[in-house]
């Protein structure tokens, strides 16, 4: 099922449309993606453990669930274990390694779909969070087994909750009421509420190297990056070039300013918010909703020419230095996940 | 239906602020773009360089009985097509063919054989006039969706160098009863004169149109676009003092870059005293060949092929028989209903450049951008080799979306002596 195009690898799932995907912390060649039937408005889900090999895409594992997967989340301290939501309000653990077919856990809580689900990242601590469309947010110890702490207050469904990488006990979130919240979990409150977009917003994300630093993807196009400190406005004009509504947004791990979003309009960009011409790069070779995004964490590769759908005949507007960069995964709906990077690319191979 | 609500409140609400909407869910890009087992895929398409009729390094054939064979064995041997072609069966092959007598029924059979297919495998031609190769490429996109093969090649063949234009052969002296019977002997650069005339389109606006052809063309060969959809074929000249060498043919040689406004405007109308259709906003008079491997979708992924397109729409349509330059300003419209998109959804237009009157009506007509109108140059520039016109031109335009590296859609159109318009739309489905 996978195929190598040039620099391009994709991977297809007949019949199941994705709607994440995630790296995995421990081994640099496995990734993990979120599926579901029907464009995930009904049927079941999958969750397919894919490992990227020389040849292209392989499938590992392929976990069935009776109802859509909409995110996951690998495990922070065992390489096996990942964690995903479903449709049908469902948190499931599940082992990669072993034959089974069912999860090692389930908790059942939450009343709605669940749309998110986030390992904690800071030391000492290890905890998941989820966030559902019963507009609550959930704290869990990492065996699932009961539910710590319950967040309310966003006013519509919650679409994206992640972990802070710097503080202990502290979450952001992305809601359809508009707002962006950040959550203390020791109090049970919600530290800081923003009004960030007039739309609903679907994704949220922390930067990897300044604490105060989010961005918010919204239903309205644009790309914000928040300054938590000065809530009033964002740090700088919000990121416009999407034509639809964003999907998922990501901090790069390798550079402070640098994000990927991916949107509706079947595209990826990647973007440098400090910069006065923010868009480094478009990525149109999605034929559907791209509803998922990841960066590898192993491969930060540093210095090398940045050629995208060109070929080398072509006058140089496509070209670019591009300084330390990145891998992207990507996923999509319509069953193609494809796994791009921004290493090499060989003109004439496509 | 909680989950179809939300998710179509995220595509509805908002509509793009300004820019160009390149995704609307709301017309049918969407249906366009469901893609099933049963699709028509174009999996490799090569040409061989057109050469200049009776002037070009291709008029040797002349001296041959079978020179087209020559250049179908040439196509079909292309790498790629010769890799897939020893590990599978072709069911059919197709030839464009327009000039040769019968439509060169005996020399595509020949041409097998020199191309060194099985015996078993069998050939038909087709004569559609300017359409043949796309027709070709039609018909054997039908016979894989009625089931009777899995996958064909669609070839279009034409050595202008071999046969003279203009003996429509014996026909009914009643045609002179019949205004639109009597239209169908008229000249095609009679009709070309007529669309320019009718429509008021100018010697200005033609010839602008025939440089920047060139212009593209060349564009085009000096950057080398052509390079991955060219097959080089081996060919035999002989000089002035008789002295035979051998030539290997890369480049298509009509292209003239030195070709200037002021320059085209010093040649004399070629079909009617005061007329507007020169030699110089015409079409090349052309040798040439194309060909296309398609096949079922599912066939070609079992047997692990690439899918370069994929056929959405076919379509001809008919016009009056002494405008038959319009084809093109009705088939395209036809198409792009049959695949449920509209124009700004296509990235790159084809257009057969019979005649810049015509060529120029038809963009101006269906308000065509373009930038999106034969990016790498036309007939005018590249020539006309009349049964390999249109899979040439489904060659290149399949190279071109491939080039974008991105999703999107294409379309190849051509006019057809005798009044009729063909057109198709490809869909490159991204890397």
């Amino acid at each position: 099922q996978g195929a190598v195009c040039g620099s391009l690898r994709v991977f297809r799932s007949p019949a199941r449309h994705g709607y994440a995907v995630e790296g995995s912390p421990f081994i640099p060649t496995r990734l993990a993606c979120a599926a579901s039937q029907y464009y995930g408005i009904a049927g079941s889900g999958t969750l397919l453990i894919l490992e990227e090999t020389e040849l292209g895409i392989a499938l590992v594992k392929s976990c069935e669930w009776s109802d859509g997967l909409f995110d996951v989340a690998w495990s922070e301290t065992n390489e096996n274990v990942l964690a995903a939501g479903g449709g049908d309000g469902s948190l499931q653990l599940w082992d990669s390694s072993s034959n089974h077919s069912a999860p090692l856990r389930v908790a059942r809580e939450h009343t709605q779909e669940v749309y998110s689900v986030h390992w904690s990242q800071t030391r000492g601590e290890n905890l998941l969070v989820s966030g559902s469309w019963d507009q609550t947010a959930k704290v869990w110890d990492p065996t699932l087994s009961k539910s710590l702490t319950t967040l309310k207050g966003h006013e519509g469904v919650i679409y994206s909750t992640v972990w802070s990488p710097h503080i202990p006990g502290c979450f952001a979130s992305a809601s359809g009421d508009g707002t962006l919240r950040v959550w203390d979990i020791k109090s049970a409150a919600c530290r800081l509420a923003i009004p960030a977009h007039k739309s609903e917003i679907l994704s949220c994300d922390w930067c990897k190297y300044d604490e105060h630093m989010v961005v918010t993807g919204a239903v309205d196009c644009s790309v914000c990056v928040w300054d938590l400190r000065n809530p009033r406005q964002p740090v700088c004009q919000p990121l416009v070039g999407h034509s639809y509504a964003i999907r998922r947004v990501k901090f790069s791990p390798f550079s402070r300013t640098v994000l990927a979003s991916c949107s509706y309009d079947f595209s990826v960009r990647f973007w440098d918010y400090s910069s006065s011409q923010p868009l480094l790069e478009t990525v149109e070779h999605h034929s559907e909703f791209v509803c998922g995004v990841d960066f590898s964490l192993h491969t930060p590769n540093q210095d090398q020419l940045l050629v995208l759908w060109t070929e080398t005949l072509e006058p140089c507007t496509h070209r670019r230095r591009s300084t330390g960069k990145y891998k992207g995964w990507f996923n999509l709906q319509y069953q193609k996940l494809t796994l791009w990077t921004l290493k090499q690319h060989s003109p004439g191979v496509s | 239906m909680h989950r179809v609500k939300v998710i179509s409140g995220h595509l509805s609400s908002y509509p793009p602020q300004g820019g160009n909407r390149k995704c609307n869910i709301n017309h049918c890009r969407a249906r366009a773009a469901v893609s099933g087992p049963e699709d028509v895929v174009v999996v490799h398409g090569r040409r061989t360089a057109i050469g200049k009729a009776k002037r070009g390094l291709f008029k040797v054939w002349s001296f041959k009985p079978h020179s087209n064979s020559v250049v179908c064995a040439n196509v079909s041997l292309s790498p790629r097509c010769l890799l897939t072609l020893t590990n599978i069966t072709v069911c059919l092959t197709l030839a464009g063919n327009v000039l040769q007598p019968g439509a060169g029924a005996v020399m595509a059979r020949i041409a097998h054989f020199l191309s060194e297919f099985p015996e078993t495998v069998p050939v038909y031609t087709v004569n559609r006039q300017c359409s043949s190769g796309l027709q070709a490429l039609f018909n054997i996109a039908g016979a894989i969706k009625s089931g009777s093969i899995d996958l064909g090649l669609a070839c279009g063949v034409e050595s202008m160098s071999l046969q003279e234009m203009g003996n429509p052969g014996d026909l009914s002296p009643r045609l002179v009863d019949f205004e639109k019977a009597r239209a169908c002997v008229v000249p095609m650069g009679i009709t070309s004169e007529n669309v320019a005339e009718r429509f008021g389109i100018s010697r200005e606006k033609q010839d602008a149109f025939a440089v920047s052809s060139h212009q593209k063309a060349d564009r085009a060969q000096r950057s080398g676009r052509f390079e991955a959809e060219i097959v080089p074929v081996v060919t035999r000249v002989t000089d002035a003092e008789g002295t035979e060498s051998t030539v290997t043919v890369l480049k298509d040689e009509g292209v003239r870059p030195s070709t200037t406004l002021e320059g085209l405007g010093k040649l004399r109308a070629a079909f009617r005293a005061d007329g507007s259709t020169t030699a110089g906003n015409s079409s090349q008079v052309s040798d040439g060949a194309a060909a296309l491997l398609l096949g079922r979708r599912s066939a070609v992924e079992a047997l692990g092929l690439p899918v370069l397109g994929v056929l959405r729409a076919s379509a001809v349509v008919g016009v009056p028989p002494d405008m038959m330059g319009i084809g093109p300003a009705y088939a395209i419209p036809a198409a792009l209903e049959q695949a449920g998109l509209i124009v700004a959804d296509i990235d790159v237009f084809e257009i057969n450049e019979a005649f810049a009157s015509q060529a120029v009506y038809c963009v101006e007509k269906l308000g065509l951008p373009l930038d999106r109108v034969n990016p790498n140059g036309g007939a005018i520039a590249l020539g006309h080799p009349l049964g390999c016109t249109g899979a040439r031109m489904a060659v290149t335009l399949l190279h071109e979306l491939q080039r974008m590296g991105r999703r999107g859609y294409g379309v190849v159109s051509m006019c057809i002596g005798t009044g009729m318009g063909a057109a198709a739309v490809f869909e490159y489905p991204g890397p």
